[in-house]
């Protein structure tokens, strides 16, 4: 009884596997927040090289972590939106992106200095696993 | 961005430098000490790994700050 209670307030004293691990994750995403921001600060271009290896690696070591902890149930996953609500996303999107458009397209004949063009490179794939 | 001329460090981007490898030391002990408690052998895996790619990113902005060493004006005053 006696050693039944000292575990007990041991166990609440003390982080377990799955708390450290979260606060590792925090950690991790706060940590590739600065190294963004210190990409966009950065003048000399090989430093600017360095910080953007650097997002990227975090980036990586943040997804695998999230996929482990994923898989031992150390993370709950958020609910999955709604069909209903995806649709109107895309809606809105499509409205919004062609008034864009047309403004941009208006813009450009106006000036006659720009006219519309693909910026955008033909979209990928993003099925494979993204932390590799 | 091919032509990659080295300019000399600024102070942000020192101070940058600076905070990112408090960040990378932190991260390297909340590995080690959750590694310490970890039964899984998966995690401890992964845990390992990271560890040295955390080991690798000071590495990276120590040689950095090595290489910027001699741009560096001397103080003057």
């Amino acid at each position: 009884m006696m050693n039944q209670q000292q575990n007990q307030s041991q166990g609440q004293q003390m982080m377990n596997e799955s708390d450290y691990l979260n606060v590792i994750l925090s950690d991790l995403k706060r940590t590739v927040r600065e190294y963004t921001t210190a990409t966009t600060e950065s003048a000399c271009p090989v430093v600017r090289r360095m910080f953007t290896d650097l997002t990227n690696s975090t980036l990586r070591l943040q997804g695998e972590l999230f996929q482990v902890m994923e898989q031992n149930k150390m993370y709950t996953a958020p609910s999955p939106a709604p069909r209903q609500m995806i649709d109107k996303e895309i809606q809105t999107a499509q409205q919004d992106h062609q008034q864009a458009h047309q403004m941009s397209q208006q813009h450009g004949m106006q000036s006659g200095a720009f006219y519309h063009q693909n910026n955008v490179s033909n979209h990928t794939s993003n099925v494979q696993n993204p932390y590799t | 961005m091919n032509n990659m001329q080295m300019k000399p460090l600024s102070g942000k981007e020192l101070d940058y430098i600076a905070d990112s490898l408090s960040n990378e030391n932190m991260l390297i002990k909340l590995y080690a000490t959750a590694r310490s408690v970890s039964a899984n052998a998966q995690i401890s895996q992964v845990i390992d790994q990271h560890l040295q790619v955390h080991e690798q990113h000071t590495h990276q902005m120590i040689e950095m700050l090595k290489q910027h060493q001699q741009m560096a004006p001397t103080q003057s005053h």
